[in-house]
């Protein structure tokens, strides 16, 4: 058995036993996941227009982990139409900031690795690199917008009586809380991954103005920064929409009671 | 009254925050001279004719030639005028294709000629930089300076880290980043909760799970003989590939326990203060219960982070006439395998924190 194996059968038993029926879904969406990102990767190669594919993808993606995910049906329809709008303001950033600083295809760090492979392949790695910087966002993107919709949506069935007004406030209380902690799992598992390049440059003695302008090193950079100005926008998007379906409940509410009235 | 008052205030934040992002590209579009390597900048750019060329596995490219002109911005050829041969393909993955306006860093063979070395790119990144300060001030106020600080906090320490590992030769490296991990949780977990008994319910929670988790995986990889793991595929590598892989795993789940550990901890206490007749086995459940809804989106966000860098070797490697199973083996393999260690952590961080939350917790903490 291969150590993947063996891994992915400790996580779904774990899974299974700590989280039931709900653990099994969270297993099998980073299963589909996982099948969607290796699937986009298949379709790039067989030169589908990578950006397109792309959103596409990530469309599929948000949709399967907020839907997926037990969060009530209120707050995962808000958090799946917040994290679309945050995509698309995202990729509005991605696109010419990525084509401004060209941190697309491989820098020296990586000749070793091409040692024997051609990297004339017709395919423009600007745009490999846009897709890229979309993807890592895709996952704390709706993790902050599931949890910002969650704590709402709680807010709303307790306080039934509650204002959208109201509810904006709270929603950027409720961010305020999740935010520090999302950056950790970001910053974390972004300096966890860029572990080794990060011993290669600080080895190869790089100043600051080095690294800020050396090419793999402003690749990571700039996808965490990305992801972390999604998470961002997530508070005041998420907020927006609860409080505009919020606002459409009460108004058939009062409409409803008039009647009644009458 | 009191609304526009705020919404005036925002007005001029936003103001500022755009005001400061315009300062910032600014300044770093002129700081050429600080850089000890020789800029250039592009005045005129006369194009070729685009050849095609083939690879052995039919992939299609086109080539192109460029005639720069331009001058030096910096050092002791500033102002020089030079004239500049670069080549750039449509695929852009280790060339650029260079526009009027563009600066470039680039190296000299003699007086009168030199060749492109790399973009200076450092205008895009200083924007993107003070863009998210800004947006994280002004929509987070006093909140979003805390997390700015507690960003800069964490890379220093981290740099501090990676300093005294190369100082080792990479000696110890588990050691090192296991300590570092200690220290980072101990600042972060005091900065968000405080110094009480809830921080340090939550402290011994990420700890057991994170220690949990790297001797499942260890012991996995001792009863499968780490078959399927290929660590030749790790990138940048300068040192025995096996404890920097644990020590990257350590890392990369720490920041997913701790704000997993913090949201259970803080809840459960919550609930304790509030009903202080429920028992220690009602706690636990509503621990987990609290676990399992954060932990499939949380899981969701490592794996993201671990595979979307793998693309673009991946992708090559398929171009490159290689089988789907060999290429995902070559570049996939590792994000895979620590997105599923970090998930087991992640799982085991919802179990050991309520446990010792129901252990622990008796309601009375501030």
């Amino acid at each position: 058995m291969g150590t993947i194996t063996l891994l992915g059968i400790v996580l779904l038993v774990l899974m299974l036993v700590v989280g039931g029926h709900q653990g099994i879904s969270g297993f099998l969406s980073m299963l589909v996941n996982f099948g969607i990102v290796f699937f986009t990767i298949v379709l790039i190669a067989f030169h589908f227009p990578p950006i397109t594919v792309t959103l596409i993808a990530s469309a599929v993606v948000l949709a399967i982990t907020i839907f997926w995910s037990d969060a009530t049906d209120n707050a995962s329809t808000t958090a799946f139409f917040a994290s679309i709008i945050i995509l698309i303001i995202l990729v509005a950033l991605i696109i010419p900031v990525e084509n401004w600083a060209k941190v697309g295809g491989f820098g020296l760090e990586d000749s070793e690795e091409l040692e024997g492979l051609s990297v004339l392949v017709g395919i423009n790695f600007t745009k490999i690199a846009i897709c890229t910087a979309i993807l890592s966002a895709l996952g704390a993107i709706a993790e902050a917008a599931i949890a910002i919709a969650s704590g709402l949506d709680e807010i709303t069935s307790v306080h039934s009586e509650i204002t959208a007004a109201q509810l904006m406030v709270d929603g950027v209380e409720i961010g305020k809380q999740i935010i520090g902690t999302a950056v950790n799992t970001l910053f974390f598992g972004f300096f966890g991954n860029a572990l080794a390049l990060f011993i290669w440059l600080t080895n190869l003695h790089f100043s600051i103005g080095g690294m800020l302008n050396d090419k793999v090193f402003v690749n990571e950079l700039i996808a965490i920064i990305f992801s972390l100005i999604g998470v961002v926008l997530t508070i005041p998007v998420t907020t927006l929409i609860m409080s505009v379906r919020r606002g459409r409940v009460l108004a058939k509410k009062n409409l409803e009671n008039n009647k009644e009235i009458k | 009254m009191k609304k526009q008052l705020t919404s005036k205030m925002t007005w001029l934040q936003v103001g500022l925050a755009i005001l400061s992002c315009l300062v910032a590209v600014l300044v770093t579009s002129h700081n050429d001279q600080f850089y000890d390597n020789p800029i250039y900048k592009v005045t005129a750019v006369t194009n070729g004719k685009p050849n095609k060329v083939t690879d052995e596995f039919e992939n299609e490219d086109h080539q192109t030639e460029q005639k720069l002109q331009g001058y030096i911005t910096n050092g002791k050829h500033k102002n020089q005028r030079l004239s500049i041969d670069n080549t750039y393909s449509d695929s852009n993955a280790m060339d650029h294709k260079l526009k009027v306006g563009d600066k470039v860093f680039i190296t000299f063979h003699n007086k009168h000629s030199a060749t492109v070395k790399d973009l200076k790119r450092d205008v895009p990144v200083v924007f993107l930089i003070a863009l998210a300060i800004s947006l994280l001030c002004v929509l987070l106020k006093f909140q979003g300076l805390t997390v700015v600080g507690s960003i800069i906090v964490n890379t220093v320490l981290f740099f501090c880290a990676i300093k005294i590992n190369n100082d080792h030769n990479g000696a110890h490296v588990i050691l090192n980043f296991a300590v570092l991990s200690l220290i980072f949780c101990v600042i972060t977990l005091w900065m968000v909760m405080g110094w009480n008994k809830k921080m340090l319910v939550a402290l011994t929670s990420v700890v057991g799970s994170t220690v949990g988790t790297i001797l499942i995986m260890l012991v996995a990889f001792m009863i499968t003989h780490e078959k399927g793991v290929y660590y030749e595929s790790m990138q940048y590598v300068t040192q025995l590939p096996k404890p920097l892989f644990v020590a990257e795993v350590l890392v990369g789940v720490l920041g997913a326990v701790m704000d997993e550990a913090t949201d259970i901890v803080a809840s459960l206490a919550t609930l304790k203060k509030e009903k202080p007749e429920i028992s220690a086995r009602q706690v636990f459940d509503s621990g987990r219960q609290i676990g399992k809804s954060i932990m499939g989106p949380l899981i969701n966000v490592l794996f993201f982070v671990f595979m979307a860098e793998t693309l673009p070797m991946t992708l090559l490697y398929l171009k490159n006439g290689n089988s789907w199973g060999y290429s995902f083996s070559m570049n996939m393999s590792l994000g895979v395998l620590s997105s599923l260690v970090s998930a087991i952590g992640i799982v085991l961080t919802v179990v050991l924190s309520s446990f010792f939350a129901s252990i622990w917790i008796k309601g009375d903490e501030s």
